[in-house]
């Protein structure tokens, strides 16, 4: 444990520059997992009711005409 | 008179004298009663300083042993320390870039007004060897579907001695479809196709001569006939804009 935090602390945090980088690259990263995440529980919500779930059905109309 | 000079200043050396003493006894006293006060169970006044009168109460250190970290190594609240505040940063980071985006975002162009700004050509209509002239954001746009002995003339020009210097190559993204604003680079009059003394276009106004990859060669243009951003979804079809 203390091997694992000491390793993280010189790989992280001990400049100040990385820390920065660090800081941004996981603001990214937390952006991506938030905006995935939340899509992801509004299809759910909205299951079947969103016309890229029911799109099928037209369009598949349309072509046969 | 000397007697009564002495009298008086006995006196006065005697109230001076007691006088001190008399102030500091009546300030052991008062404070001597407030202590009582507060000791005292049957008085209504109870003190907001209780219990600071003790020294014994003031001077001990409370015991925060409680807190220390007892495996004796510091890296694992420093690391959660760090995190705090980097998971902090990056959250702040977050709002921040959302809240910039949010305003530029509102000022860029709409979907509907993104919509209007693309023209789709049929391009199978237009056979080889012709020009065609379409209207996009209100100027004229010149199609030309070349012929393969245009191609070869367009790139075997010695493009680097050109006003304008480009190769055949960067104006077009298929050799076949030449596709370019018709507006001459020098005052925007609109050129007539297959004419001048290259085979391209010729301006009216002014007499300026572009090839037929609309590369200027002669007369007052500057610059060649600006390529306008196209793309081609599917075979036979051009999306300009």
């Amino acid at each position: 444990m203390a091997g694992l935090s000491s390793s993280l602390y010189n790989l992280f945090f001990r400049k100040n520059t990385v820390m920065l980088g660090t800081v941004f690259a996981s603001a990214f990263a937390i952006q991506m997992a938030f905006d995935s995440g939340s899509e992801k529980i509004w299809d759910g919500i909205n299951k079947g009711r969103q016309w890229k779930d029911i799109k099928h059905r037209y369009v598949q109309a349309a072509e046969e005409e | 008179m000397p007697a009564l000079t002495t009298t008086t200043r006995a006196l006065a050396r005697t109230w001076t004298a007691h006088q001190l003493p008399a102030v500091r006894a009546c300030t052991a006293l008062s404070s001597h009663s407030r202590s009582i006060s507060e000791v005292s169970a049957s008085s209504s006044f109870d003190s907001p300083f209780k219990g600071m009168g003790s020294s014994e109460k003031t001077t001990r250190i409370p015991s925060f042993a409680k807190y220390r970290n007892s495996s004796g190594d510091e890296s694992g609240p420093r690391v959660f320390q760090y995190f705090m505040v980097g998971t902090m940063g990056a959250l702040s980071a977050l709002g921040a870039k959302a809240t910039v985006q949010d305003f530029l975002v509102n000022m860029s162009a709409s979907a509907d007004v993104l919509a209007q700004a693309k023209v789709e050509i049929d391009l199978a209509a237009i056979p080889e060897g012709k020009n065609v002239i379409i209207k996009w954001r209100g100027k004229p746009v010149f199609i030309r579907h070349r012929t393969a002995e245009e191609i070869k003339e367009a790139e075997d020009t010695k493009w680097e001695a050109l006003r304008d210097p480009q190769p055949d190559s960067d104006r077009v993204k298929k050799p076949d479809w030449l596709i370019m604003l018709g507006v001459c680079t020098h005052l925007g009059c609109v050129p007539i196709g297959e004419a001048g003394d290259f085979g391209g276009w010729f301006c009216p106004c002014h007499g300026s001569h572009y090839d037929i990859s609309g590369r200027i060669r002669k007369g007052p243009a500057p610059l060649n006939l600006e390529v306008p951003e196209y793309d081609f979804p599917e075979e036979g079809k051009v999306v300009i804009g």
